[in-house]
């Protein structure tokens, strides 16, 4: 439209200008408000009790209060022909006119469904009725008993349809996914949207204690407004607003306790001396003569200690135990410590019970045209793990003023600074130290470098802990400043701009004490990062009635531009020493300059409709165009129409008399969404063509060094790269039963993602690995039930359950396209799709499907000669040789279970009895995925020189099926083993008391509440005995195991 | 003054998305590179064209450097070496049982490298590519600059793809810039490619000078190559013809005395925890890191760089840590205790002289025995040459407990006889210590820090002209350039008569030990017997037809190699074996599953070997 890329710059700024503009120049005109009239009341339920907490609000207004703690509100400034909307999470919500009345006594009935809950659909919100799409709630101020430490944890487990996967280290958190995985390659992470603007910055960065409610759009309708960003669902977080019209201070203090929630004992020194005889004898299963491992000590009557230290020609002078100890290749120090039975527990070294802490102080309230809500928290949590903690601390400022009746302005500001410097011990070494090893050297202060002086196989697993010197902090500010108003003929108008700031420090120092580096006397590393982005939406908004048809549009531009600046320094070699660490990072020898600087630039179109006729039939639709520079080259831009209806079939006559059922409503769905996500450096340039740089030497024939720059095309262009697209169809019934005792909402799908974003393997000759490329299709679909029912609701009792079922299928239904298939001569013969083993994708299988080589079981001693066909002995796994050509090769490989869950499910209970207490536990389960359990092979590492844990193993004595023998051999075939991973998880249990108002008299205190819980109590996996397989490093990235967390917390939340 | 409110905002607003739909344009949404270079703008000068040309120098030290280095891979395949790691399962020790199509993709350092050369080397041909695709797109200072990086660009082609040729056997020939996605791959005669890189070297031979920096291609280095690419098409007298000219071009000569700026070798007697010197020697000089490069070091015909600085190459060769004996371990003292320490904390830090090895690389009989019968080779002498018996007891373990032996020099075997070592295959060897030590100021204990390294050197020019004039009956010029490297390391002459095929690989692997491909140079002689039915000192004659069944590369390495012969089983249990078929290695499964359209020839003995299927009797 415009002619000069400049404006691009000006916009954001003047925006910003026309915000406070506006905002100043309305003030002056503020001169309209009705005369004041103010209501009190009490509000009770059923049972005649006094309900604290009630929002009472002036309908189409944000004048508003809550209750306090014997039921009571009042409110100013209400109009005589206003009306007053009573809501209260799990009771259904009322309208009252006012009709001059002052006085109010409300009883308000428990629900199940409460169709006037307001839900966050993206540029806007609609009441629950009005909802055309699949979107599911989670009310976090419902779950502070439970006090979710992160905003992961308050979705864990309470909405069908997403996973979060589990986090064991001190920061938490978690990765997640909305209704399964539809990109191969690219991120299937779902897009973020904190209080309506699009969020880029980190989960951890929003305290759990600031959010009202987290909604998840999960159909392609309801998140086409996000149009090409949305593939993956939307998940938005709504923060707090100040509402009553007194101040309410709150505060909210937890004090936990971080520990191991689980057991996998390592052998301790005599367990560990009688596994490694063990390992010597299956290493050795050659050449071992009878007893040659065994103790000395306890020779059978038949051989001699002369014949025993014969075996290996040892002096018979020799001392039996040093012999003995040395055949099992225990070194010096072992063998010194076994004589003196001292021994090292490096297990309970590494886990400790980490105390974790987590305090919010807020303020909030409304005051005439401002409401405010601020918050600031400190949160400092120690892992399990020694030296894992994180802390933060985090500051949120909402304010929203009212200039004139036709305008408003408001700041959401988020501050948090993250301190991410933890190095904890590095715990996997713990397996390789031997019991019998030391953490110090002689002087007992300075670490040992390996436990048994053996690093070529195990270091201290302090070293690190001890040794570096880190400084990881994340500082970050992300702002939203808006501006809304009304226009005239039903129109309103709302402008956002979003500026995010991320500064990044990584510093680390790497002492040269640490013996890894002392040669190269030390070694130093600064990164220093920033990351600035900023957007701008444009909102204009219609809403009309005409008689029984209600209109509601939607319109909006969008732009933002995204910005990073990153630089490393790293030295070594420091002069005269390294004491200053990264402090001086000049006085090394050998420094090196490194940075990486990227921009990406965005747009967005949107235009939405809401219809809806006598509140029976619903209609909504939109169409997004989004541009963004990744696909600049040919392809910037994409569309995404969607349309959705609604039926509310209890609405009709024919329906109207049937006794048990209460409400229905059936929603269909159709939608386009896109994705742009690509994971790791290819992210903004994996179109581009780029040259790798880096540095060579050469000597003169003067004999001086020179560096030179090397480069090389390192990356493939591709020009048409584009846009993801998934398109869905989305089939929901809501539907609440027996005077709304039960509700639910019951959701199909079917998903499929084209043009996938696919780093596609190519021939090696041509000198790339890979492609970015566009190609293939996925299909997911799946099914998800949720449930709440209230079971009992006596005086003193109630109990109510919520529900929830996944069910998710996933297949790959296209790769690369039909290609040409060849007869033994060469001659085209046809044509067909092939598969991509090379990535393990297969047509029509489950992009997560594993294909490997089948283990039968454990070739047993009778099979001696059938094992050595295949270069194998007794001990062994014993593997399916599909095509019995004697070789093991992808003709072997079979496709034996899948990685993804094949259904998932939780029930929530929660307890309200003697009136004051409250009582939840939340159980989940993932039932039916596998995972790789390489350590049922026993020969991992170099298990002749390190400790182990406490695996099964074959021996000829204990033949047994499912694990091999020490050492096993893999003979000519490379595999995996694999075991079922299914779990039922007990994974929060918390009880509350809230103290009765008539204690707090006139203490002035509104509400106070204690309770405890407990994080993940307890867990059942069938099939899985080692650690507990939910909890990964990274998942998906890093799949490694690491120990399960439980946490304790005893918290308590006080409002003034 | 209400309307007026509701105006004043509402162009404001209606302003506010005029302005912000400036984003509307096209130009906002173009991709801006900050931060790497594009290579259409790039290559426009013969400053980045030499910088490709280091991408492909750089990547030439892959083969050496690192834990398990791809060379090691060659060493096994041959009569010299064998995967010395006894303590798991996965090293390429059973031949027969882990040589498949599926393991040779594991790169891991457990396994072996064959997919490493397949892919580093595609990956240089790659960088050599884009130079001769474009070198027509950048300016010069002149035409003879424009050529010298020419030819240097095809010298690196021409390397991989002898290595390829002589590794793989038909091998896809891609020899132009490859800059859209491509699926469809085909395999090309082993012959039709080393023909292509003739002519290529024959041109680069021209263009390129010696008068160039040490890493850079020079005009001997060219020779060289040719030779060896000549001595494989069968054009002995142009093999000739090309070694005369590096020979006797006057640039290069071997040294003969001991020159540069190292210290001499040295060695500890009974009961010393200090070094004692030796007399310096050539054969030590030559190979010491500080004396590779220096000017007056005529012998290096091409140079790999490797110095402490940012070369970008980790923390060094770790070559000690490969091919000296897991002497630390295993070994014990008379009296039946832990006999030796390679860690830092004893009175002798024996590791600080001789690296911590693991043993990896495991020389056979044939090369720590039987080779070496000359009494005055340099290459055996003291000092120069390490024996496991030169090493003395230093476990801390034997002072504290005031053991006789402490300090005393390692015996295999007690008064009775009896072993003291519980692995004598991974724990007791000798090792030529003038090539393998390389001091190490990064990595504690010991494994091998930086140095250059020798790709090609004069001795083997020798080597080859002798083998060409073997080839050709000339048996006396055989043994005259045989003689011109056995003298220079001290040793007596050889006669004419005794010039075999087997004798010129004796003197190779008594020379090139770490320097050359053995397995590449194994099976491109074995290929000349096989083309040019000369009968071999074996007895036997071969033919191209059965190249897989029947050829010298085997029959030479299982009447050399003790291991592969006597099926030696290792202390874990595994075999040493090796068949025929491995004279060509399989192209690994990870490379074939990505050419989807195409499909490449896989060698015979292999799973996925179709004996119907031609290669291309052309360069695509």
């Amino acid at each position: 439209m415009g002619k000069s890329t400049r404006g691009v710059w000006l916009s954001p700024l003047f925006n910003l200008f026309l915000i406070v503009f506006s905002t100043l120049f309305s003030t002056v005109v503020n001169a309209n408000n009705l005369p004041p009239h103010t209501v009190s009341g009490v509000i009770k339920d059923t049972k005649n009790e006094p309900l604290a907490g009630v929002s009472v609000l002036v309908k189409g207004s944000t004048n508003g209060t809550t209750t306090n703690g014997e039921g009571k509100f009042t409110l100013a400034d209400v109009p005589d022909n206003g009306t007053l909307v009573i809501s209260f999470t799990g009771y259904a919500s009322q309208e009252i006119a006012v009709k001059g009345k002052s006085e109010f006594l409300v009883s308000m009935e428990l629900t199940t469904l409460n169709l006037d809950e307001v839900v966050v659909t993206g540029y806007g919100t609609r009441t629950k009725k009005d909802v055309t799409g699949a979107i599911a709630q989670v009310k976090v101020t419902q779950l502070e008993n439970e006090n979710p430490p992160s905003v992961q944890d308050a979705l864990r487990g309470n909405v069908p349809g997403i996973v979060v996967t589990a986090s064991a280290t001190a920061k938490g958190g978690g990765n997640l996914q909305i209704r399964g995985k539809n990109s191969i390659s690219g991120v299937s992470s779902p897009l973020i949207v904190l209080d309506g603007v699009i969020y880029q910055g980190d989960l951890s960065d929003i305290n759990p204690n600031d959010i009202n409610t987290i909604d998840i759009l999960k159909d392609a309708s309801s998140a086409a407004v996000y149009g090409a960003k949305a593939a993956s669902g939307v998940v938005l977080v709504t923060t707090k607003k100040g509402t009553g019209s007194k101040p309410s201070i709150g505060f909210n203090s937890n004090i936990g306790l971080a520990t191991l929630a689980m057991d996998e004992p390592l052998y301790d020194g005599p367990g560990f001396v009688h596994w490694r005889s063990d390992v010597l004898k299956s290493q050795n299963i050659t050449t071992a003569k009878p007893y040659q491992y065994d103790d000395p000590r306890q020779l059978p009557s038949n051989i001699t200690t002369a014949q025993w230290l014969a075996y290996d020609n040892s002096s018979p002078t020799a001392d039996p135990v040093d012999i003995w100890l040395t055949r099992l290749k225990l070194l010096p120090i072992e063998r010194e410590n076994y004589k003196k039975d001292k021994q090292t527990n490096w297990y309970d070294m590494m886990f400790q019970t980490g105390v974790r802490n987590d305090h919010t102080a807020s303020i909030s309230g409304r005051k005439q045209d401002v409401s405010y809500y601020m918050s600031a928290n400190y949160n400092h949590n120690q892992g399990y793990l020694v030296g894992d903690q994180f802390t933060t601390y985090r500051i949120r400022i909402n304010l929203e003023a009212k200039a004139a009746k036709y305008l408003t302005a408001g700041l959401n500001l988020q501050y948090a600074d993250r301190d991410e410097s933890q190095v904890p011990v590095t715990w996997g070494q713990m397996v390789n130290a031997s019991p019998y090893g030391e953490v110090y050297k002689a002087d007992g202060v300075t670490l040992r470098d390996s436990p048994n002086d053996d690093v070529g196989n195990n270091l201290n697993p302090f070293l690190d802990n001890v040794y570096t010197n880190r400084l990881r902090k994340f500082n970050t500010l992300f702002g939203s400043i808006y501006l809304k108003g009304q226009l005239p003929w039903g129109f309103s108008y709302q402008t956002n701009f979003t500026p995010n700031f991320e500064f990044y420090r990584n510093f680390n120092g790497t002492s040269a004490k640490d013996f890894r580096v002392s040669a190269r006397k030390g070694v130093a590393s600064r990164q220093n990062r920033t990351t600035f982005n900023w957007q701008i939406d444009q909102l204009l908004m219609w809403n009309k009635t005409f008689g029984q048809h209600r209109f509601d549009a939607t319109f909006l531009f969008n732009s933002e531009k995204w910005q990073q600046w990153d630089e490393t320094m790293t030295n070594e070699g420091f002069d005269p020493n390294d004491n200053l660490s990264y402090h001086n990072i000049g006085a090394g020898i050998k420094p090196v300059i490194t940075n990486n600087d990227q921009v990406s630039t965005g747009d967005a179109l949107m235009a939405r409709l809401n219809y809806s006729f006598q509140d029976r039939y619903l209609l909504t639709a939109s169409i997004r165009r989004d541009g963004y520079s990744a696909f600049g080259l040919k392809n910037p831009r994409a569309n995404a129409p969607s349309v959705a209806v609604g039926w509310v079939m209890t609405q009709e006559k024919f329906l109207e008399n049937i006794p048990f059922l209460n409400y229905a409503k059936l929603r269909f769905s159709w939608g386009v969404n896109g994705n742009r996500d690509i994971p790791g450096n290819l992210a903004r340039y994996g179109a581009l063509s780029d040259l790798t740089t880096g540095k060579y030497q050469l000597i003169t024939p003067s004999g001086q060094i020179v560096l030179v720059s090397q480069l090389y095309v390192n990356r493939l262009q591709n020009a048409d790269l584009k846009w993801e697209r998934t398109t869905s169809f989305n089939g929901g019934l809501d539907f609440s039963i027996l005077k709304s005792r039960i509700s639910g909402s019951f959701d199909a799908y079917r998903k499929s993602t084209k043009n996938l974003l696919v780093t596609r393997v190519l021939p090696d000759v041509t000198g790339f690995t890979s492609v970015l490329f566009n190609i293939g299709e996925v299909r997911n679909q799946g099914a998800e039930l949720s449930l709440s029912s209230i079971n009992i609701t006596k005086p003193n009792f109630t109990w109510r359950s919520i529900a929830t079922l996944t069910v998710n299928r996933n297949k790959i239904i296209h790769l690369y396209g039909a290609t040409n298939d060849y007869d033994a001569t060469g001659k085209v013969i046809g044509k067909s799709e092939k598969d991509d083993p090379s990535n393990r994708w297969f047509i029509g299988h489950d992009i997560d499907a594993i294909w490997d080589l089948k283990v039968l079981g454990v070739w047993q001693q009778n099979e001696i000669t059938e094992a050595a066909k295949y270069g194998v002995r007794p001990g062994d796994f014993k593997l399916q040789d599909v095509n019995n050509d004697g070789k093991f090769s992808d003709a072997d490989r079979q496709f034996l279970g899948f990685r993804n869950p094949r259904f998932m499910w939780s029930l929530r209970n929660e307890f309200t009895f003697m009136k004051n207490f409250d009582f939840s536990f939340l159980i989940y389960s993932s039932w039916g995925m596998s995972e790789e359990f390489n350590q049922a092979k026993n020969n991992g590492g170099f298990i002749d020189r390190q400790n182990s844990y406490k695996v099964p193993y074959w021996t000829p004595e204990n033949p047994i099926n499912d694990y091999a023998r020490l050492f096993s051999s893999n003979g000519s075939a490379g595999f995996s083993t694999y075991r079922k991973t299914s779990f039922i998880r007990l994974s929060t249990m918390a009880l509350a008391y809230t103290v009765p108002a008539s204690f707090l008299g006139r203490a002035k205190i509104q509400n106070l509440k204690v309770y405890v819980n407990v994080n993940n109590l307890a867990v059942y996996q069938p099939e899985w005995n080692w650690w507990d397989a939910e909890f990964r490093v990274n998942p998906p990235t890093d799949r490694n195991i690491i120990p399960p967390p439980r946490y304790y917390t005893l918290g308590v939340n006080l409002t003034l | 003054m209400k309307k007026n409110i509701k105006y004043i905002t509402g162009t404001a607003l209606i302003a506010g998305i005029l302005c912000g739909s400036l984003g509307c344009k096209k130009e906002f949404l173009k991709p801006e590179p900050l931060s790497f270079y594009e290579p259409n703008e790039t290559y426009v000068d013969a400053a980045a064209m030499k910088a490709a040309l280091y991408a492909c120098a750089r990547n030439m030290r892959i083969e050496f450097y690192g834990g398990n280095p791809p060379i090691l891979t060659e060493m096994l395949f041959s009569e010299t070496s064998v995967e010395g790691t006894t303590d798991k399962s996965g090293p390429a020790q059973d031949l027969n049982l882990v040589i498949t199509p599926d393991l040779a993709g594991f790169e891991d350092d457990d396994h072996n490298k064959i997919y490493t050369y397949w892919r580093e080397g595609y990956a240089a041909i790659k960088y050599a590519n884009t130079v001769i695709s474009r070198i027509n797109n950048a300016t010069y200072a002149s035409q003879a600059e424009r050529n010298a990086i020419l030819g240097a660009a095809y010298f690196h082609r021409a390397y991989r793809y002898y290595k390829l040729t002589n590794q793989f056997g038909d091998v896809p020939a891609i020899f132009r810039e490859i800059t859209a996605p491509q699926l469809e791959f085909y395999s090309t005669k082993r012959e039709v490619i080393l023909k292509q890189i003739k002519l290529d070297l024959d041109s680069a031979f021209g263009w390129c000078s010696d008068n160039v920096n040490r890493g850079e291609v020079t005009k001997g280095a060219v020779g060289h190559l040719l030779t060896k690419v000549n001595l494989a098409l069968g054009n002995f007298d142009d093999a000739i013809t090309s070694a005369n000219a590096v020979i006797n071009g006057g640039v290069y000569s071997l040294m003969k005395t001991p020159f540069g700026p190292a210290a001499p070798p040295y060695y500890f007697p009974a009961g010393s925890t200090k070094p004692v010197s030796l007399p310096n020697n050539v054969i030590w000089s030559l190979h010491r890191p500080e004396n590779k490069s220096v000017a007056e070091n005529k012998e290096g015909l091409f140079m790999i760089i490797d110095r402490f600085g940012d070369g970008q190459f980790g923390t060094g060769m770790t070559i000690m840590r490969q091919a000296v004996a897991f002497w630390g371990s295993n070994v014990n003292a008379p009296s039946g205790k832990k006999g030796t320490y390679d860690n830092l904390t004893a009175e002798l830090v024996q590791s600080n002289y001789y690296g911590r090895g693991i043993g990896r690389s495991r020389p056979t009989n044939y090369s720590q025995y039987e080779i070496w019968t000359d009494p005055n080779d340099l290459r055996h002498a003291k000092g120069n040459w390490m024996n496991m018996e030169d090493l003395l007891y230093n476990d801390p373990g034997l002072k504290s407990s005031n053991d006789v032996n402490y300090l005393k020099n390692l015996q295999l075997r007690n008064a009775s006889g009896g072993l003291l070592t519980t692995d004598t295959i991974r724990s007791w060897f000798g090792w030529p210590h003038y090539k393998i030590f390389v001091d190490d100021n990064e990595n504690s204990p010991k494994q091998g820090g930086h140095s250059d390294w020798y790709l090609f050197r004069l001795a083997e020019t020798y080597l080859l002209r002798a083998e060409a004039y073997y080839w050709k009956g000339d048996l006396q010029k055989a043994a005259d350039d045989i003689n011109a490297v056995r003298t220079r390391a001290g040793c007596a002459p050889i006669i004419a008569a005794q010039v075999d095929m087997g004798m010129i690989l004796d003197e190779r692997a008594r020379e090139l030990f770490f320097e050359e491909g053995r397995k590449s140079e194994l099976t491109r002689i074995s290929f000349l017997f096989a083309k040019t039915g000369k009968v071999a000192e074996t007895g036997k004659t071969y033919t191209l037809d059965k190249i897989s069944d029947d050829n010298y590369f085997y029959d030479r390495i299982i009447a050399r190699n003790n291991f592969y012969k006597n099926k030696i089983v290792t202390n874990h249990g595994d075999k040493y074996t090796i068949s025929p078929f491995h004279i060509l290695w399989p192209i690994p499964t990870r490379a074939i599953n990505g050419n989807i359209e195409g499909k490449y020839k896989q060698n015979k003995g292999y799973t996925g070997y179709d004996p119907t299927l031609q290669s291309l009797d052309i360069i695509p």
